[in-house]
């Protein structure tokens, strides 16, 4: 199956296809902002590349969270946007299991964190072969401890990995520090959601898939006041 | 074996295109003849719309956050994006059902691009983006404030050029509007926008959210001349606006009161008396623009030309008849659209974004939402007039 892939919801914007069986054409870039004004010409050079249009697409991938709030927006309301237009299916994949997804754990079990721009971070615990051990969690580098498994080396990953490794410093044993790439890349994406709508097709009307902020906006009640 | 799945089966599937989006009007197609989605997504209503060139409005439809922000008593930015989002790509198929067409038909997607709030703005305009892509269509990211300065065309079939009074909760200003993208500011608020001011005084009078209406109900029955209220600006040179002096008067007569806190029957009093010093000064500013506008717009005969009153504060009655009975005094003719195309809307976007496609002014799908972004650029560089039309 033919599948586009986007991924906006961090510090990267990318763009990838998922060809048949195989990975195609691939756009990866690091930003901090304007992923509204890259995502477009990324995915008409990629398609451009394969020499395909949407109607040659059965579905749209996209990263649904956890990240930065504006990016993860840009990339659903695009993915959303494409669905609409082109009558195809959104798969969600999330950030947390992307980045997972792109580690080799050595067999351990794999925490992932991810930056969210605030004191505390996005996190999510997995099997080594990528099964979820949590849920996606957000909470302080120091409180990670209360999800790891007791008396067990940990793999770590992601952007803050390295201030989940400081927090725990002391930790025994000790964290172990993956090398693979930190932030989610739409080829990941890609294959993910290319075996995922595989064995279970997102259904005929299917709501498309919403954000995981796992966060409430910040705003308090108030009334009468100003 | 897996079935080809239609999330939104309303139309065919799509045929082969260019996936690039086209810079120029689709060949064959004529003005009359032209179709455009308008998307809104720049403050608190998620709304889209379909028009057409020959001025029918095919859809055009609004789903309101207000019950979202009123325990916040104001729009809260991040509960309207996450809104914006999950609302926005169903509202479009439904404007697309409800005006009886498929993606084939459209000639532009047209979608605000600012200024307004961020987060709102880019789900809106990037689901445009997307849509052009797809189907090869123009993008128009329209400037929201030339949605509201053109609705006069689509709802009234004006031509240029015309005076326009553009009051909501986010702008106040008076703009001469001399053609598509082609603007003069006479003037603007210095602080606070007039929806602004009836948000804050509806607050201090606890008469509940969203303040416009609330004000305006309770003022039905009140005495405007109980309380004695500045008019801020009123007969000085110019074309400017100031609120917040008037909201301040507000406070303090709040404050005065037995107990600091207004009766039910000093809430209508002050309210009737808030609003008639905000028509009055609406009235004076308007005033001196009109003199302004007939002698850079000399006409034969006054009555030709037209002073349109758009946005949202526009629906308060007393408003209009104020400024109406000013525009008559002075020899100009009073044009308000329909109310549902003075507030927010995406009628007007699709208009403004027909409008600029017919031009050919249409935008690159890298297109960077503005948070500010002033009608007149060249006429007012300087931070104060942006301060008023931020949100």
């Amino acid at each position: 199956m033919n599948l586009l892939a986007i991924d906006c919801a961090t510090n990267a914007c990318s763009a990838a296809l998922w060809l048949d069986d195989a990975p195609g054409p691939h756009r990866h870039a690091v930003m901090r902002r304007g992923h509204g004004e890259v995502l477009m010409p990324m995915v008409a050079e990629i398609m451009d590349e394969a020499g395909l249009d949407f109607a040659g697409l059965r579905a749209i991938a996209v990263t649904t969270g956890p990240g930065a709030f504006t990016g993860i927006r840009i990339g659903l309301s695009a993915a959303r946007g494409f669905a609409l237009a082109a009558g195809l299916p959104v798969v969600g994949v999330t950030t947390l299991e992307a980045v997972a997804a792109a580690q080799d754990s050595e067999g351990y079990p794999l925490l992932v964190a991810l930056d969210s721009k605030r004191d505390d971070i996005y996190v999510q615990l997995f099997e080594s072969d990528g099964a979820a051990l949590s849920e996606p969690l957000s909470m302080l580098p120091e409180e990670v401890a209360d999800i790891l498994p007791a008396a067990k080396t940990v793999a770590v990953a992601g952007d803050m990995a390295d201030a989940v490794l400081r927090a725990l410093a002391d930790r025994d044993p000790p964290l172990l520090r993956l090398t693979g790439p930190d932030l989610p890349d739409a080829a990941v994406v890609a294959r993910i959601a290319a075996r995922r709508f595989a064995s279970e097709p997102v259904a005929a009307n299917a709501p498309p898939p919403t954000a995981l902020y796992l966060r409430p906006p910040d705003a308090i009640p108030k009334a009468g006041r100003i | 074996m897996v079935m080809r799945v239609s999330v939104y089966p309303l139309w065919p599937v799509p045929r082969k295109r260019d996936i690039r989006s086209l810079k120029i009007p689709p060949a064959g197609c004529t003005s009359q003849t032209m179709k455009v989605l308008g998307i809104e997504t720049s403050c608190d209503e998620t709304a889209a719309a379909v028009v057409t060139g020959d001025r029918r409005i095919l859809s055009n439809i609004v789903l309101s956050q207000t019950e979202e922000h009123r325990p916040y008593a104001g729009v809260v930015p991040e509960i309207a994006a996450r809104s914006h989002l999950d609302h926005t790509d169903r509202l479009i198929a439904e404007a697309m059902a409800a005006a009886r067409i498929g993606w084939d038909d459209l000639d532009g997607v047209a979608a605000t691009g600012g200024p307004g709030l961020i987060g709102g703005v880019l789900v809106g305009l990037t689901t445009a983006k997307a849509i052009a892509m797809v189907r090869g269509l123009p993008l128009v990211a329209v400037n929201h404030l030339e949605g509201h300065a053109l609705t006069a065309r689509l709802s009234d079939g004006l031509d240029f050029p015309y005076l326009l009074l553009l009051i909501s909760g986010g702008h106040c200003q008076l703009l001469a509007v001399k053609g598509v993208g082609q603007y003069s500011r006479y003037g603007g608020t210095l602080d606070d926008a007039a929806g602004e001011a009836f948000d804050k005084t509806a607050a201090l009078l606890n008469l509940g959210y969203p303040g416009g209406p609330a004000v305006e109900l309770a003022a039905q029955c009140g005495d405007a001349g109980r309380f004695a209220l500045p008019r801020p600006m009123k007969g000085r040179p110019g074309c400017d606006f100031s609120f917040s002096g008037l909201k301040t008067a507000v406070r303090h007569t709040v404050a005065g009161l037995p107990g600091g806190e207004a009766s039910d029957r000093d809430a209508t009093d002050i309210a009737a008396g808030f609003q008639q010093a905000a028509a009055d000064v609406l009235a004076d500013r308007s005033r001196h623009a009109i003199r302004r506008f007939l002698s850079e717009f000399p006409s034969e005969s006054p009555k030709g030309r037209h002073f349109v009153v758009a946005g949202g504060v526009a629906a308060n009655q007393r408003i209009r008849e104020v400024l109406s009975a000013t525009v008559e005094e002075e020899g100009m003719q009073f044009t308000a659209p329909p109310l549902n195309l003075c507030t927010d809307n995406a009628a007007m976007i699709a208009w403004a974004g027909l409008e600029r496609l017919r031009l050919g002014m249409t935008d690159d799908l890298t297109f960077a939402a503005r948070p500010r972004w002033p009608l007149d650029e060249s006429a007012n560089p300087s931070g104060r007039i942006a301060l008023g039309q931020a949100r």
